[in-house]
């Protein structure tokens, strides 16, 4: 027992993978098996991760990362297989191993090659957790990849109408990105003799001399932070990097949007947290104004845009826009106060981080759950249009309910999750970025708009007659996947600390 | 002490014999056999080399490597009369030239 | 005397639970669902009168107020602490919103006919149509009971718990939480009926215009906190240096001080929710919903959630100010804009026909005057001003819900299809309603200030003696006239709806609720009657000698010293008198002659075109409509989407795209197919020859392969053989 203990991380990461090995020995033909043994399969990682979880406060109280593992891997360049958690890190986890099993369930729903959906599923949460474990840049690269794969195939094949377009300016965009990321990761293996994360980071943010094919050390750092950027920027997605999402996840099938909204994008965020501040510090105060600009523009056209929206399913992604400016937001806020000694300045800096990151967990909740929403009156109506309902709420009041309570988590009301977060960021980023943070109060307010465009167009109005007696009331599998983010989204609504603790304890030690 | 040779003499014989049935057999079982014969000639031959060459320095391998190829053979027996079995289900036949599926 | 700390925090939670409970539990059963919901107001109420009457018995409540708090949210090294505070001002408002809160309860049972049979034709989403019911051997139309009772009654519960927690919050997070609570729930109450297309659109309109006022409200609060590092009301304002510091500090923006700037945006809440101009505009809107919630929201809570956070606030809004000095720049922008929304939407009331709107435009007005008067620095006329508002308000909108329900039992005995709000198809019903006739005129000689018996007087007079003595002649003049114009509508109002004859066969058939409905408006009219009476001056003449004063010292004790008002002038008293009585004088004489329903007003008569712009409200829904609406649905759908996001950012991609298709076509066209294919095509049909040769050898048959493979390996040990003796492969022993 105690080797399995002492290689939790391991066996949460590769539980999933040896899961798809085990489905692959399934017959084609038992779906039903295929689907139950998946989600079960996807439980026990989550079962671990609460494990975690609970015991991660027993082994230190510093910032610093716990339950690691180190362990040869490819020496020849310097590269190990070295994982590790920390609060920041621990609660993506959570959010990874939550959404995972809800969107196998949510898949439940589709006929066709079952067990490659399953499999390629499992193959995807390893690459996501793996990301998020990873304290090796080639082992965070080679996670990085893991992750997208499965997804290109899952809009590709199981996707709406233009899947096509959809999944390959998916694959273009990000694997653009992850080109850049290649070469920064090299570059810095190559000047640096190790791609081991936590002795780059003391070395490399001092480093000056050196050179790499007779390219100095300061060009060199400054053409890996603009591509580690830009890699991150195209993944979050920051405008105006961000035209692959509306198609992506409008033509996703909705277990992938859960999840691609859900977990994917926070890649990205996580990145800059992770390898863009930590190791770039100089650089990234310098550009950090640049960065809330862009962010800010997320903000604001992403609710904007969202607002123009005629299709339920693409109104939401584009509000993933918005709320994901937020966490950007946040992190420049952060990233500008790296160079300053100012006290007040850098426990609004940490205020900011924390926001961002919780942020980032709760739009994982509210977006999964929104495309869970649309899928389900989807998969009854067969339709996304907006203006082809109107009046549901007569015939589906629980759907409603819930519709309208997630709607509200995503809109930011307070005491419901989103808002707990937006105020931390709103409140970090206030002495540093003011005139940024005042433009995107406009986004704020859109939020509004497009939220209740929604609602309006769906549930309240008369009810559309083609529908009367068509549509059946949610069922109690669906009811299963949006209860547990429902209650999620309350308890942090009302009492963050139980996270936000986490969060708070890590983030403090940067600052 | 019997001299080498015999043994490699029998050996010989018993794999001409299996070489034989194996190609002119029609019934597949009759095949299975024949590579069976074949497989055990083989054995037959490592063991009296290893007994007149290795055992004097007290090596263990050539045993070892006749346990091997004695699994082997059983597995082989196994999986063959599996095919066998299945084949004659699909196909209602035996014979091998009319399992000929894998003409170009 | 127990501990009162656990019932403060347990004030918000039964409302909350009975809100859980009915959405969970019982929302099938109606009787079970509004039992839920008056215990919890019930227990709501009963914490609220014992902490209230604790407090009034505090001494020295004001400099140490009963408060605890606990750890929220990790900030840092810090946290963010949430908690609970009683002080007079909180004390007062316990005490009326546990009031009106109760009532509305109550009342609503009644008001959505609870008891009466399911209409044939009602669904949820319509506001019920009646249902068939014999009556003395005949089929009758009879009211049929709301389709959404249990939702109603669930989120009433959560209103009353969001009010609640905004009531008892010692921190300005908490009450944020509650304030957005309760935008939600008016949101979702307003657009009750959301089948009709009005109120689906007045619920957003309601929710979009408070949220332009929160998000700065939201800016100034984070403002706060980062200026102060805390959000609780006492650490901030009794705390010297911090004032100093907010005060003498310059902000970033207009050359103001953080208290000036941070003063103004949290003002930019109270707009939004008080319905202030220029954000006034969802108010009369929101009449779409059902009666209770226009009480609910217009006159017990949230719109005096703005006053109410203006007032809780009055430290820092006046901070740097004393008595008699010069305005701060929030207190200015309070005194201008509350002075002017009070007239102006004093003026847009004259000439409304919906009852319910008629109040609505009142109470926008009435709010604007405690608005100024907090401006002025009047403040315990203004809290006072609020409390009894608050009651003859609820008492207004409750009684005009009962002349409408009247109004509807006409319609629906009747069959004649008229429009049940409109007052000019009411008149007379004082014969046919006179519980609902005379507490309706309590409350609207409240309202229009009638001298010495009525609490409106009271607070009135305190607010227009303030403004006087103030020296602040010209806001005067303003409120005056706005008193003025408040006692004629609401004589107008009292005139058409209860006065003459009916002037409609419906109004004719209209008859007194039941008892559920106007027992609340009894016990409200006592209120609406006798609230004043706690606030008499001393230095009122005659009755100012035996008057305690009780509610000046109370709440007046909130106040540091240099900022209490102690001047006292007849003079306001006596306008005071003059406009309250002319105005309702006037008021009576004009439209006591109303004899049909088609007949144009009076004011019509003398003013067409200027009555034509008081009735479409100076078109400003329209203006803004045009100039700021569509100019931003337009900003998004035409701009941001489609030009930004579709023609620029995926024009680039595709262009980039297309050009690495070119490239490629082009590379296929001068390289490959010449050069690769050219050597790639001979080497391919050499292939091809070989495989259609050896694709005879290819029968199928294992044994064919066998022979094959036994005769190449006889021959390559053969070959290998030959090899050994020509001594090419050497062999090593």
């Amino acid at each position: 027992m105690n080797f399995l203990a002492e290689r939790l991380l391991s066996l949460i990461l590769l539980l999933p993978l040896i899961g798809a090995l085990v489905l692959l020995f399934f017959p084609a033909a038992k779906s039903r098996g295929i689907k139950i043994t998946a989600f079960i399969i996807s439980l026990i990682p989550l079962g671990l991760t609460l494990f975690l979880w609970g015991s991660y406060n027993t082994v230190s109280a510093d910032g610093s990362f716990r339950f690691v593992e180190n362990y040869a891997w490819f020496p020849a360049i310097g590269s190990s297989y070295h994982l590790g958690v920390d609060g920041v890190s621990l609660v993506m986890l959570l959010l990874t191993t939550l959404l995972t099993p809800l969107a196998i369930l949510t898949s439940f729903n589709i006929k066709e090659r079952v067990k490659a959906f399953m499999i390629l599923f499992l193959i995807l949460e390893t690459g996501m957790l793996g990301v998020f474990m990873a304290l090796d840049l080639v082992l965070f690269f080679l996670f990085w990849e893991i992750g997208l794969v499965p997804m290109y195939f899952l809009i590709a094949l199981w996707g709406g109408e233009k899947r096509n377009y959809a999944s390959l300016k998916f694959i273009l965009f990000t694997m653009g990105g992850s080109l850049g990321l290649l070469l920064a990761i090299q570059m810095i293996g190559v000047i640096s003799g190790t791609f081991d994360l936590v002795s780059i980071t003391t070395t490399w943010p001092a480093l000056q001399s050196g050179e790499l094919f007779g390219i100095p050390a300061a060009t060199v750092k400054a053409i890996a932070f603009w591509a580690f950027v830009i890699a991150f920027a195209v993944k979050v997605p920051v405008w105006p990097f961000h035209t692959w999402l509306p198609d992506a996840h409008t033509e996703a099938p909705t277990g992938g949007s859960m999840v691609l909204a859900g977990v994917l994008l926070k890649l990205g965020a996580y990145g800059f947290i992770r390898l863009v501040l930590p190791l770039f510090p100089a650089e990234s105060a310098r550009f950090a104004g640049w960065l809330a600009a862009l962010a800010t523009a997320a903000i604001i056209f992403g609710a904007l845009a969202a607002a123009a929206q005629k299709d339920f399913k693409r109104l939401v992604a584009y509000s993933s826009i918005n709320h994901m400016g937020f966490v950007v937001l946040g992190i420049a806020a952060a990233a500008w106060v790296g160079g300053q000694t100012d006290a007040a300045l850098r426990e609004s800096a940490v205020i900011a981080l924390n926001g961002s990151v919780l942020q980032m967990f709760n739009h994982g909740l509210s977006a999964a759950g929104m495309f869970f929403l649309v899928g389900v009156l989807y998969d009854r109506a067969h339709t996304r249009k907006l203006e082809d309902f109107g009046g549901l709420f007569a015939i589906l009041p629980l759907y409603g309910s819930i519709l309208i309570f997630t709607s509200m988590a995503s809109l930011g009301l307070p005491g419901l999750n989103g808002f707990v977060s937006e105020f931390m960021i709103v409140r970090g980023v206030w002495p540093i970025f003011t005139l940024y943070l005042a433009l995107g109060m406009i986004g704020l307010l859109f939020t509004a708009v497009y939220v209740l465009k929604a609602i309006k167009l769906t549930l309240h109005g008369s009810l559309n007659e083609k529908w009367s007696g068509k549509l059946s009331e949610i069922k109690a599998r669906e009811l299963a996947v949006i209860i547990p983010l429902m209650i999620l989204m309350l308890t942090i609504g009302w009492w963050p600390a139980w996270i936000v603790n986490l969060i708070n304890q890590t983030v403090m030690s940067w600052f | 002490m019997i001299p080498l040779y015999w043994f490699l003499m029998l050996s010989a014989v018993l794999f001409s014999l299996g070489l034989f049935a194996v190609i002119t057999r029609r019934n597949t079982i009759s095949i299975l056999m024949g590579i069976e014969l074949m497989l055990n000639a083989a054995n037959i031959n490592i063991l009296a080399f290893w007994r007149y060459l290795y055992a004097p320095r007290g090596d263990m391998d050539g045993l070892i490597f006749t346990l091997i190829v004695f699994v082997t053979a059983a597995a082989e027996v196994a999986v063959g009369l599996g095919l066998i079995v299945s084949a004659y289900r699909k196909r209602r036949t035996v014979v091998a030239n009319d399992l000929d599926s894998l003409k170009g | 005397m127990f501990n009162i700390h656990p019932l403060i925090w347990l004030i918000p939670l039964p409302p909350l639970l009975g809100f859980v409970l009915i959405v969970l539990f019982t929302r099938r059963s109606n009787r079970t669902s509004h039992n839920v919901a008056l215990v919890g107001s019930g227990l709501s109420f009963v914490a609220s009168m014992v902490v209230f009457f604790k407090a009034v018995t505090t001494d020295g409540l004001a400099g140490s107020p009963i408060s605890a708090s606990i750890n929220w949210l990790p900030t840092g090294a810090d946290w963010l602490r949430i908690g609970v505070l009683v002080d007079p001002l909180t004390a007062v408002m316990l005490f009326f919103v546990a009031w009106t809160v109760l009532m509305i309860f109550i009342y609503s049972i009644g008001y959505h006919n609870f008891g009466q049979p399911a209409g044939r034709n009602d669904r949820p989403g319509f506001s019920p149509e009646g249902a068939e019911a014999k009556e003395h051997g005949k089929a009758h139309k009879v009211p049929s009971v709301e389709p959404m009772y249990a939702r109603f009654f669930a989120l009433l519960s959560l209103f009353a718990f969001a009010m609640y927690l905004l009531v008892v919050s010692d921190n300005l997070l908490t009450l944020y939480i509650g304030w957005e609570i309760m935008g939600f729930c008016s949101y979702f109450l307003i657009g009750f009926w959301y089948g009709k297309e009005s109120a689906r659109k007045a619920g957003i309109k309601a929710f979009i215009t408070t949220r332009i006022g929160d998000v700065f409200m939201l800016l100034g609060m984070v403002a706060l906190y980062s200026v102060t590092g805390t959000l609780n009301f006492h650490e901030i304002f009794s705390n010297p240096q911090t004032m100093l510091m907010l005060t003498s500090t310059q902000s970033p923006a207009f050359g103001l001080n953080w208290a000036g700037l941070i003063g103004l945006l949290l003002f930019c809440g109270t707009v939004g929710k008080s319905a202030q101009f220029p954000l006034h505009v969802w108010l009369p809107d929101a009449m779409e919903g059902p009666t209770p919630v226009s009480a609910m929201i217009h006159a017990a809570t949230m719109v005096s959630a703005g006053v109410y956070l203006s007032a809780r606030l009055f430290p820092l809004m006046s901070a740097g100010w004393h008595h008699g000095g010069a305005l701060t720049a929030p207190m200015a922008a309070m005194a201008v804009i509350g002075g002017f929304t009070a007239l102006f939407t004093s003026t847009i009331a004259l000439a409304q026909h919906d009852i319910k709107r008629v109040l609505a435009y009142s109470t926008i007005s009435q709010l604007g005057y405690m608005i100024a008067a907090l401006g002025i620095g009047a403040y315990t006329a203004a809290v006072f001003h609020l409390v009894t508002h608050a009651f003859f308000k609820a008492l207004l909108f409750l009684g005009s819900g009962s002349v409408i329900h009247g109004m509807e039992h006409g319609v629906l005995h009747t069959g004649n299809h008229i429009d049940p709000q409109d007052m000019r198809h009411m008149g007379g019903l004082r014969r046919r309603m006179p519980l609902t006739f005379w507490t309706f005129l309590a409350g609207g000689l409240a309202l229009s200030g009638f001298p010495l018996i009525t609490a409106g007087f009271w607070s009135k007079d305190e607010i227009l003696n303030g403004t006087f003595t103030g020296g602040h002649i010209g806001l005067f003049i303003v409120l005056a006239i706005t008193a003025f114009l408040t006692a004629f509508y609401t004589a107008r109002q009292i005139t058409l709806v209860f006065f003459g004859k009916p002037r409609s066969t419906a109004a004719e058939h209209a008859h007194e609720t039941k008892p559920v409905m106007t027992v609340p408006l009894m016990i409200l009219a006592i209120f609406a009657i006798g609230a004043g009476w706690a606030g008499i001056p001393h230095a009122f003449p005659v009755l100012g000698a035996i008057s305690p004063a009780w509610f000046q010292s109370f709440i007046g004790s909130m106040l540091s010293p240099q900022s209490i008002e102690e001047a006292h002038s007849n003079i306001p008293l006596i306008v005071s008198v003059l406009v309250s009585l002319g105005g309702l004088l006037l008021g009576w004489l004009v439209y006591r002659c109303m004899e049909t329903a088609e007949e144009k007003d009076p004011l019509q008569k003398i003013s067409g075109s200027v009555y034509n712009l008081l009735q479409n409200k100076y078109w400003i829904d329209e203006l803004y409509q045009k100039a700021l609406i569509n100019p931003s649905l337009w900003l998004a759908d035409k701009v941001v989407y489609q030009f930004i996001d579709l023609k620029i950012i995926d024009g680039i991609l595709h262009g980039l795209g297309r050009a690495g298709v070119g490239l490629g076509n082009l590379l296929r066209a001068k390289f490959d197919l010449p050069v690769v294919n050219g050597a790639g095509d001979g080497l391919a049909g050499s292939t091809r020859g070989l495989g259609v040769f050896l694709h005879k050898l290819q029968n199928g048959r294992v044994q064919t392969y066998l022979l094959i493979a036994v005769a190449c390996t006889v021959v390559l040990v053969l070959v290998i053989c030959f090899l050994i003796g020509e001594g090419v492969i050497g062999v090593t022993e």
